[in-house]
């Protein structure tokens, strides 16, 4: 940072103005270090200050009262939000656990395939980019839509084919059994998150040497060997992101859950962020809701560094 | 390029301005009111009362209600908002929040009147209120007065198809568990399956059907404070007892999957003659006679025992609720209107005949072609004092999500009718207040 | 009929692709055909193509909709939105990419938290702060809301392009006189066209089909947009699926045209630019 100040201060244009002295001062006033943070970086923070921050440090707050969203004082409580919510709230635990059971099968799901999808269409085929562009399209669909969908293709469309078809794939009661219910979510959340996922993969195969594999291949390295000890190693920063994204994504979902399940059967579906909802807004404790919310984003946080610590520790320099 | 840019990023807050007062353009209603704190007779300023409701099968009439009473009320404008009810309560907190709080809307009485209750006007004095029925007040009373203005009666118990029980040659409508399950069978006989099941539905399980039997239960108040308490638990209580026996009952002659029916493919299943039974309520009316305008549906008390005697009124009902916000500035022309809704020819008239509701006010009588079968079965039970007040709304708030989903267990067969009771038990100790 | 570079074993793998991708397009051929279907017919054939085309679906969908209008505030709402985002996002990306201080680290991992946070945890107080500053009911609002809770991923698209951009390109233009303003004007912003591209689309389809932040803060009829005026006919519709999914496509052809036009350059942008970090 002090090495660029200076070579800007060497600089002859400001050499050249420096004999204007009214001018230089307010030149070197408006590109001094302050000023770029300020003019760069100050907006982005002051959306992200009112939007996200702020509102933040009030669920903090909230988090500790027994608020319930409508009376005009909140009755401050101090801990004991958090202790209820661990020693007397079962179906919390229950929809943790179910959160972290879904996110790891889907993100496993989602990547594993987001990959071999890839991994396809980077070969030359004639048709590819028609064919991503059909992997990408349910990314068109908002999670809220999405539900809406699924529920049509899973309760009308489904059984219909199975009337034809007679397999028995088809006639599951698909939302009706815990088991059949979570995978029906993790098909709705691969049909759309695969293509997206793909799309990053994409990218960071592209980035491969081909000259590296060429090299490969001609010392006589098969396909798998050439998989596993160099293209994944080289796209780690992509495993990274995709990760992340898909990590944070599926950990926070709420609208697919929503409308596709709303947490049944007998709320063995439902995710984390739908028990908060029904806990600010159903049960009308919303000091008990953000304190779940609190905790929520303390674990969430706390997954993704690991995740990213330990992927990032495996990216190899290129 | 960078000029571009620059223009661009002008344009942006330009156009950020322009949509903010475009958008600002109609918030009169706060506005402009100070005659309205005085008694609110001084309608030389405009005012704009707020109606934030939740029954959307009334949203057309309204607007039409509205044009008439903007009509003969000139200075007065009411604005109307129909929201459905999963999305109702989160939008009303925002509301509040954002210190938007409309005028008029809706309340569930009991537990959510106490929620509210900072929000709620005193209504004891208004004119109607000896007019209204007894069993529509009793959610809003609190303290010996009254907050609420009951704009309809609703009652539920089982649906059924009257023709495909005219077919089997039921003459005698079910009134013990026996009797039901000997129905199912003659219906059986006839190739109809007996009963529409939609358990993926969180309402009908946690509050149509459980509240058939929490009604039922005698002196539900003291039962409500022994559970409270813990004076008395749900497994101890004979009333309960039929629950899992009536839920075998309908299992076993219902439609198959019961757990991925919801509440949208019951309808059609039950309007298109799927099924000849459901537990629901007289407000199906409107969208059964949509998928099936020839469909003769009536209403029956659910049977919670073998007593033929305690089964005969057990048609439950409750009432929707408008109240008045406390806070208002217009809350005398608020006042005003809902005393025009039911005191006036012309809003007697869309009382009784356009909203296609049961109303729930002695001097307006709805006729049976208005309000379709199953509430005309309701007003026949109402009227031979064959009714009971819904408990729902006493309960802990989001007690009927957890309860629906105990039952759901039950019925997947994952739990036994003790645990089942137990879960009961958990989750009201765990939510009550 | 293929060239030398087409071996023809790679002809299986293409129908393979195909076939892969005929299965992930058959929820949008229920979603379309039966749309186009009579009630009845819908039900009692879920997966044929319809005898008749209904088109009075679309018509009556339409003005259920309020089409017009709420196409055109889900319009406003996205293209300020995305406009904001792009500016104040590349801005910060910018610095906190070049300029690693210790701050900036903390500031980059604050933004990077956020993309955990859920939404409706923070959503009531947002709310309130909206109905102190007039906010609610507009779409400025909406568009603040968006560029805050967008800040975050749509930096973390453009710091890892950022870095891949040689510094030396700027290093030449401060020797030509460029304040860090003009280097980043005239310089990076035009480098930065394929991820804006991206970022562009992904905002979009994101803000286009967002539910939750309208359905608060824009409450007044006249105000709704496509998600909120669909979910709430969604609900009054259910029984009548021939209508209800009416309603969806015509609330999902919009983005669908936008992504096929750029389609293109997103993979491209993407490519370019997502996973250099």
């Amino acid at each position: 940072m002090g090495n660029n100040r200076a070579s800007i201060n060497m600089h002859p244009v400001l050499e050249r103005s420096s004999k204007l002295e009214r001018g230089s001062s307010v030149k070197r006033w408006i590109t001094s270090q302050w000023m770029q943070q300020a003019f760069f970086v100050g907006p982005a923070i002051l959306f992200y200050s009112i939007v996200i921050a702020i509102p933040f440090f009030f669920g903090i707050y909230y988090s500790m009262t027994s608020w319930d969203g409508v009376s005009g004082n909140a009755v401050w409580v101090g801990l004991n939000n958090f202790s209820t919510i661990f020693l007397k709230d079962p179906e919390f635990g229950q929809s943790f656990w179910f959160t972290t059971r879904f996110t790891l099968t889907a993100v496993i799901l989602n990547n594993v395939i987001g990959f071999a999808l890839a991994y396809l269409l980077s070969l030359p085929l004639k048709s590819r980019s028609a064919i991503r562009t059909i992997f990408f399209l349910p990314n068109v669909l908002g999670g809220l839509v999405l539900g809406f969908i699924w529920q049509f293709i899973l309760v009308q469309g489904f059984p219909g084919i199975g009337k034809l078809t007679h397999l028995s794939f088809f006639t599951l009661p698909w939302l009706g059994t815990e088991a059949t219910a979570y995978w029906a979510l993790i098909i709705v959340s691969v049909w759309q998150g695969a293509g997206y996922l793909m799309v990053i993969y994409i990218a960071g195969l592209a980035n491969v040497p081909k000259d590296l594999i060429e090299a490969s291949v001609i010392d006589g390295a098969g396909k798998w060997q050439i998989l596993k000890n160099i293209i994944i190693p080289l796209i780690m920063p992509t495993v990274t992101v995709c990760l992340f994204i898909s990590i944070s994504w599926t950990f926070k979902m709420f609208d697919l859950n929503y409308s596709l399940t709303s947490g049944g059967p007998y709320g063995s579906t439902e995710s984390v962020a739908m028990n908060i909802y029904n806990e600010a807004f159903g049960n009308n404790r919303y000091g008990l809701g953000t304190a779940k919310a609190l905790i929520f984003f303390v674990a969430v946080t706390f997954i993704t560094l690991i995740q990213v610590k330990l992927t990032k520790s495996r990216e190899v320099e290129m | 390029m960078k000029r571009s840019f620059i223009i661009s990023c002008v344009l942006v807050l330009m156009c950020c301005l322009l949509a903010a007062c475009g958008a600002n353009s109609n918030s009169g209603a706060n506005t402009g009111n100070d005659a309205a704190g005085t008694g609110g007779s001084n309608a030389q300023k405009e005012v704009t009362i707020k109606l934030y409701q939740q029954k959307v099968e009334i949203a057309e009439q309204l607007k039409v209600l509205k044009a008439e009473y903007e009509k003969t009320h000139p200075g007065v404008k009411i604005e109307i908002e129909s929201v459905l009810s999963s999305q109702y309560g989160t939008k009303l907190k925002a509301k509040l929040a954002a210190n938007e709080m409309p005028d008029i809307f809706n309340n569930g009485g009991y537990s959510d009147m106490d929620v509210w209750a900072d929000h709620l006007e005193d209504l004891t004095d208004q004119p109607w209120v000896s007019d209204a029925v007894d069993s529509a007040k009793a959610p809003m009373m609190k303290d010996g007065k009254l907050y609420g203005f009951p704009l309809s009666l609703e009652g539920s118990g089982l649906v059924y198809n009257k023709d495909m029980f005219a077919k089997a040659g039921i003459t005698e409508l079910p009134k013990t568990l026996s009797e039901l399950e000997e129905a199912s069978k003659k219906l059986k006989a006839q190739g109809y399956t007996p009963f529409v099941n939609d358990y993926a539905s969180v309402w009908d399980l946690g509050i149509t059907i459980f509240d058939s039997f929490m009604a039922k239960v005698p002196d539900t108040d003291k039962f409500i404070a022994d559970l409270n308490s813990g004076a008395a638990t749900f497994a101890g209580n004979d009333v309960f007892k039929g629950l899992p026996k009536y839920l075998d009952i309908a299992m076993k002659n219902g439609n198959p999957n019961p757990l991925t029916t919801d509440y949208n493919t019951s309808m059609t299943m039950f309007a298109t003659g799927q099924g000849a039974m459901i537990p629901a309520g007289n407000w199906i009316q409107p969208l059964v006679d949509k998928i099936n305008p020839n469909i003769q549906a009536g209403l029956m008390p659910m049977p919670v025992s073998d007593d033929a005697d305690f089964n005969k009124n057990a048609v439950f009902t409750s009432p929707t609720v408008w109240v008045v916000n406390k806070n208002s500035p217009v809350k005398e022309q608020a006042k005003e209107f809902l005393n025009w809704l039911v005191t006036s020819d012309i809003g007697k008239q869309y009382v009784a005949k356009e909203f296609k509701l049961v109303p729930a006010f002695k001097s307006i009588k709805a006729d049976p072609a208005d309000v379709g079968s199953i509430g005309a079965d309701l007003t026949k039970f109402s009227e031979e004092g064959n009714s009971l007040p819904m408990q729902a709304s006493k309960m802990p708030e989001g007690l009927y999500t957890e309860i629906a989903q105990s039952m759901q267990k039950y019925v997947a067969g994952k739990s036994t009718p003790d645990q089942m009771l137990a879960e009961f038990q958990a989750s009201w100790n765990k939510l009550k207040k | 009929m293929f060239g030398r570079s087409y071996p023809f074993k790679w002809f299986g793998i293409e129908l393979l692709a195909f076939l892969l991708a005929l299965v992930f397009l058959s929820p949008f051929y229920f979603v379309i055909v039966n749309s186009f279907k009579s009630f009845a017919e819908l039900l009692t054939d879920t997966s044929g193509l319809p005898g008749v085309l209904h088109v009075e679906n679309y018509v009556n969908a339409w003005k259920a909709l309020n089409y017009p209008v709420a196409f055109k505030n889900t319009l406003i709402i996205t293209i300020f939105s995305n406009l904001g985002l792009i500016i104040i996002s590349s801005m910060a990306a910018y610095r906190l990419v070049r300029n690693k201080t210790r701050m900036n680290r903390f500031l980059f991992s604050m933004f990077m938290l956020a993309m955990v946070i859920p939404f409706q945890s923070i959503m009531i107080p947002m709310v309130k702060m909206f109905g102190w500053v007039n906010l609610m009911n507009t779409f400025t609002g909406v568009v603040i809301a968006y560029m805050g809770m967008g800040v975050s991923f749509t930096l973390f698209l453009y710091s890892s392009f950022i870095l891949a951009i040689p510094k030396e390109i700027e290093e030449s233009a401060v020797v030509d006189g460029c304040t860090p303003y003009g280097t980043f004007f005239r310089i990076i912003v035009p480098l930065l066209k394929p991820m804006t591209v991206t970022v562009l689309v992904l905002n979009s389809l994101w803000i286009w089909n967002d539910f939750l932040l309208p359905m608060l803060v824009l409450q007044k009829p006249g105000l709704q947009t496509i998600q909120t005026a669909t979910s709430s006919l969604f609900g009054q519709y259910m029984t009548q699926w021939d209508l209800a999914l009416a309603v969806l496509v015509m609330g999902m052809v919009p983005v669908m045209l936008l992504f096929f036009m750029a389609q293109r350059h997103v993979i491209q942008g993407i490519a370019d630019g997502a996973v250099k970090g």
